[in-house]
């Protein structure tokens, strides 16, 4: 990561937009215990209260690096019912990164927060036809097969 | 523009500064080996 994806200028800019970033020893006491470090490198969205909403493991490339850190911070503002931020960044996520492997769950985190924010089905419905035209061979096209009864 | 991310070191300091910016913060465990 330290060689190929920090020093990348599009993963510097993103982070300085969104992100107030920390960087520790994998043994550094006692973040290491409170966030169960067993590998690196270990990367995690924190909100402002300390709390871990997403966390990657091991290296990523600068194109997959971002759209991971994006859906992180989606994932922060869904788990906090911000959804119309958590959608904002997903859409994002799906113009610029739409090969991603993050992609499929983007699909997935937008039906749901959509169907959070307006009670509609139809956005469940929508993510499951979307998975099953785009990314037919995810695990969240499957996990999504429950919304075509809808 | 800033061309290396400026890490910080303490987590106390990075969740007032998120607080005050606004932002999520990003926590990176590595191993310098």
């Amino acid at each position: 990561m330290g060689a190929v994806t920090y020093p990348n200028e599009r993963v510097v800019e993103f982070i300085k937009r969104h992100m107030v970033p920390i960087q520790v020893l994998f043994d550094s006491q006692p973040l290491a215990k409170n966030f169960n470090i067993q590998w690196t490198p270990t990367v995690i969205t924190l909100d402002e209260e300390g709390k871990e909403h997403h966390r990657t493991i091991g290296f990523l490339s600068p194109e997959e690096f971002i759209p991971s850190l994006m859906l992180g911070v989606a994932i922060c503002h869904f788990d906090r019912e911000r959804f119309s931020e958590a959608i904002a960044m997903i859409e994002e996520i799906l113009k610029d990164y739409p090969k991603s492997d993050v992609a499929p769950e983007a699909v997935y985190m937008r039906g749901v927060a959509l169907y959070k924010s307006t009670h509609s089905a139809e956005p469940l419905k929508e993510a499951y036809k979307r998975l099953q035209s785009e990314y037919p061979s995810s695990e969240w096209a499957k996990r999504a097969q429950p919304y075509r009864l809808l | 523009m800033e061309k290396t991310i400026k890490w910080e070191k303490d987590f106390d300091r990075v969740l007032t500064l998120a607080r005050a910016e606004k932002k999520m913060v990003l926590l990176d465990f590595f191993n310098p080996l």
